[in-house]
């Protein structure tokens, strides 16, 4: 039996793996306020999976980096983990308290069990990953862009011991491949660590993020409480670690050292980085402020270029946290300031509580305690304008079968932090108060069932916002695994939010736009290698009555002769506009994604194959096309191409 | 006068081809054939039968015995809506060949569709077809007709004895490599045998262009060799019945389906079984 355990677990790695990410990152792509959020989403699994933690030789910290289990249930493990000795088997983990079926399935791609043997030899040795992506989309082009329309993506990374370090290099699609000189990509990162068990334990030098608190001040990872359905998501751990990622603006480039003194943590950071932005000149000579901040990390034009790198930015901070029995109490101050002030063009309602100036000093104070089975943590940030961010929540498991969350928050619309991201629906952490709960029960043998809402209110004007809006969200989601094998799932939401009404004269109105949809999927392991995948999804948007709707089906196959892996996917959809589109997640590359909007008539269809050469090289291939119907017959084909080499050495 | 015979052939032509895409599923090129399928509301994507292996090929792998049907189906009790099948199933070693020919319409317009299908069991639970299509249709006079040659496939999954799913897709190929436009169509299903004599399924279908479409129905053998037959499908609201009978080699069906403005589509066919 356990046997038949270990064979199907290394085949549904990867099939849960797209199931883990494809829960949440549909939303996120889906979340307008967080355009980078779905990025940082899948390449933090991604990497996850790619890393995985060793379960019975880790400590909390190691088992920490799960980042979707609940405080509880990283203390259960580790716990477990100690007592119990070897953990066998992915599904003993189903056994352990404030674990069931459904977290035990969840976390197959991201542990590994069989740990124990190679762990003295592996420890020192040099181990090196070198991965490399090319992409194309071959009917696009554009004239105006500089450079080829290819997307490359270099990642490599090696550990030592307690060393280890990494490089990224990316150039967009249109982007020259080499710049300035000397000659480097568009996009070029890379750090060292050190990882230590005594007073140091962790130093990086280069490119890394940071998470303190609930990252009201400072946060350049993922947010809190970023899936409603999902609470293990509410949990949020101080982290300093590597960067890895190719979002271009939301990182800190310097030094960063995370200290501990019994029960004392200590954590500093020191970065000078250069920013994109739009300049602006108020004599008429020199450009001598900052209009906005440019985002996106495209550099293909002329006049983005121009916006590359416009403004340095020097951000320094500490945090300090002391443990106590059974409360943690933590302080973080951070600064930040840019070569030039921020400055908007003009003033207007919309921006008057905008940040103005050339520099952020911020403060905050955090708690977490853990009593028993209730967790409560807060925290209080302020600026120099004495304008604060506050959360407060709370986590409750008064059975192994419910856990039950809470989460306030208050952001005043003057509260600004350029590299913190609290819980919360608005692009920046400000202008914001809500309440969101969860819950997630094990109905039954086989039956979990989870729900959330979130009720938000913007106190202030914002885009697109004429006047304070408010909004809603709701998501129950059934979870049906009657089997190993065979896994049912149903999810129902409820978003309503608010945009104005274009009016040629006087305030606009606000508009409440009411969205929902159902999404009802099935995966069926049909053997150890044969995976099938059912997907419906219809969604209605209100006033406007547009509907959306599609097929789907997947079919993963592994080739049992050759070590090649394939995955395909035929998918028809019809949405009477852009309102009513749906997203749908593909497998795709390794720190590659593909969450395509799709909107109108048409299909949507992907061949992707694996190739596992040796045990230390592997090849991926992707073919997707996307065929648009623009007028009921004439037919307008989008298609991609994607290719991967990995060498593990 | 000639002018006003083409005007008539015109708006002839175009009710044909509206009520050709109408009780039978949003792809106006799939196949009408099997009135038994028409009885189950055209629940049939995951069932084996002979009718059934040219809506999912890969139930031509459970076919092992040399078999010809035909088909008559009239739409909504007008002469000129009707379509003739013909088809035959060859078992070959582990596989099954098919052939299929059916015509629908009047002289003024005719579509035809002619299929060549092969069925193979993969494994005990698993089997696979696949269909090549050559589809012509033509309009009298001036206007044009038009060709093509597609293909469709399907497989069929019995996780368990009583448990069956089936996938078909239809036209797979971008439509830019072609002259004439032809919709794709998916189409998954899954049926359970709740009892020796009752079968139930449910399927869902969209086509490029169109709407998703759920369908449920039921067969219960209610006698030795009598079945009955009935469905739902959510396009058009429509109802469907039917009944069948095996008399030693030939099997009669009948099946009618019901359409909440147009009327019944009443259709019948005959299988011989003959070795």
């Amino acid at each position: 039996m356990l046997l038949i355990l270990y064979s199907f677990s290394s085949f549904s790695q990867e099939t849960n793996l797209s199931e883990v990410i494809m829960n949440v990152a549909e939303e996120l792509a889906a979340d307008e306020a967080d355009p980078e959020g779905v990025a940082t989403y899948i390449e933090r699994l991604q990497e996850l999976a790619d890393d995985p933690v060793k379960v019975n030789t880790s400590n909390v910290d190691d088992i920490s980096r799960l980042f979707f289990l609940s405080d509880f249930q990283v203390k259960a493990l580790a716990d477990y983990s100690k007592s119990s000795g070897q953990i066998i088997s992915i599904y003993e983990l189903a056994n352990i308290p404030g674990f069931d079926k459904k977290t035990a399935e969840l976390l197959i791609p991201f542990i590994t069990i069989n740990d124990k043997i190679n762990i003295k030899s592996d420890a020192v040795r040099w181990r090196s990953t070198l991965i490399t992506n090319f992409s194309i989309k071959p009917g696009i082009e554009d004239s105006t862009s500089l450079g080829s329309p290819w997307k490359i993506l270099t990642k490599y990374k090696f550990t030592s011991g307690s060393l280890s370090g990494g490089l990224t290099s990316e150039k967009d699609p249109g982007e020259k491949f080499f710049y300035s000189s000397p000659p480097q990509t568009d996009f070029l990162s890379a750090h060292i660590t050190y990882n230590g068990r005594g007073t140091l334990k962790k130093l990086i030098l280069g490119d890394y993020s940071a998470r303190f608190g609930q990252g009201t001040t400072i946060n350049t990872g993922i947010r809190t409480a970023l899936s409603l359905t999902a609470p293990g998501y509410m949990s949020a751990r101080n982290e300093i670690k590597p960067y890895t990622s190719t979002d271009e603006n939301n990182f800190f480039r310097g030094a960063a050292a995370e200290f501990s003194f019994k029960n004392l943590g200590l954590s500093l950071f020191y970065s000078k980085n250069y920013l994109d932005a739009t300049l602006g000149s108020s004599s008429g000579s020199s450009e001598d402020f900052i209009k906005n901040f440019h985002k996106t990390g495209i550099h293909n034009t002329y006049s983005l270029v121009q916006k590359k790198d416009a403004v340095s930015e020097i951000a320094m901070g500490m945090n300090l946290s002391y443990n106590f029995r059974k409360i943690r109490f933590g302080l973080t101050w951070s600064d930040n300031k840019f070569s030039l002030p921020v400055q908007p063009e003009t003033v207007t309602t919309n921006n008057v509580f905008a940040f103005q100036g050339d520099r952020n000093t911020l403060y905050s104070i955090y708690y977490n305690s853990l009593i028993r089975r209730i967790l409560l943590y807060g925290e209080l940030s302020t600026n120099e304008l004495n304008r604060y961010a506050f959360v407060q929540g709370l986590s409750f498991r008064p059975s192994d079968r419910l856990a039950v969350n809470l989460l306030y928050r208050n952001y005043d619309a003057a509260y600004m932090s350029f590299h913190g991201r609290g819980p919360g629906n608005n692009s920046v952490t400000g202008n914001e108060k809500g309440i969101l709960g969860n819950f997630t029960f094990e109905a039954a043998k086989h039956l979990f069932i989870s729900a959330g809402f979130d009720r938000y209110y913007f106190p202030w004007l914002k885009y697109r916002c004429s006047s304070p809006s408010q909004g809603t969200k709701q998501e129950v989601r059934a979870k049906f695994i009657p089997s190993e094998k065979l896994a049912i799932e149903a999810t129902y939401s409820y978003k309503a939010s608010m945009v104005d009404i274009i009016e040629p004269i006087g305030i606009p109105k606000l508009n409440k736009i009411i969205t929902k949809r159902i999404k009802c999927s099935l995966r069926y392991f049909l053997h150890e290698d044969l995976t099938l995948g059912t997907r419906i999804d219809y969604k209605v948007v209100d006033p406007s009555g547009s509907k959306g709707m599609l097929l789907l089906q997947d079919l993963i196959y592994r080739l049992k002769p050759f070590p090649v892996t394939v995955w395909f996917r035929f998918c028809i959809f019809n949405t009477d506009n852009w309102d009513s589109r749906l997203y749908t997640y593909e497998n795709d590359l390794l720190y590659s994604f593909n969450i395509p909007a799709l909107s109108g008539k048409g299909s949507r269809s992907y061949f992707m194959a694996k190739w596992d050469v040796a045990d230390f090289a592997e090849i991926r291939i992707k073919y997707g096309i996307t065929s648009l119907f623009e007028d009921g017959f004439t037919q307008n084909n989008k298609d991609e191409i994607k290719v991967q080499f990995k060498i593990r050495f | 006068m000639k002018r006003l015979s083409s005007l008539l052939k015109i708006s002839v032509s175009a009710l044909l081809v509206f009520f050709s895409l109408t009780a039978s599923g949003s792809n106006l090129y799939r196949p009408s054939a099997g009135a038994g399928e028409a009885g189950m509301g055209y629940v049939c994507v995951m069932k084996n039968g002979f009718w059934n292996s040219f809506h999912n090929q890969a139930s031509l792998a459970f076919n092992r015995s040399l078999s010809i049907g035909f088909n008559y189906e009239n739409r909504f009790n007008i002469s000129d809506l009707g379509t003739r099948s013909a088809g035959i199933t060859i078992p070959a070693g582990s596989s099954s060949i098919g052939l299929l020919y059916s015509n629908f319409g009047n002289t003024d317009f005719k579509r035809e569709r002619t299929g060549l299908a092969c069925g193979i069991k993969l494994s005990d639970k698993i089997s696979a077809g696949v269909q090549v299509d050559y589809l012509s249709e033509k309009t009298s006079e001036e206007y044009s007709n038009n060709r093509s040659v597609t293909y469709e496939t399907g497989i069929l999954v019995t996780p368990s004895e009583r448990l069956s799913v089936g996938i078909h897709l239809f036209n797979p190929i971008p439509n830019s490599i072609r002259k004439t436009y032809l919709p794709t169509t998916l189409r998954i299903g899954a049926g359970t045998t709740l009892s020796k004599s009752l079968f139930t399924g449910i399927e869902a279908e969209i086509s490029t262009g169109s709407k998703l479409i759920f369908r449920t129905g039921f067969e219960y053998e209610a006698a030795k060799r009598f079945w009955l037959r009935s469905g739902f499908s959510s396009e058009n609201s429509s109802f469907s019945f039917g009944l069948g009978y095996l008399a030693k080699i030939v099997q009669i069906d009948i099946g009618f389906l019901t359409h909440e403005k147009l009327g019944v589509t009443s259709s019948i066919s005959l299988i011989f079984k003959i070795h």
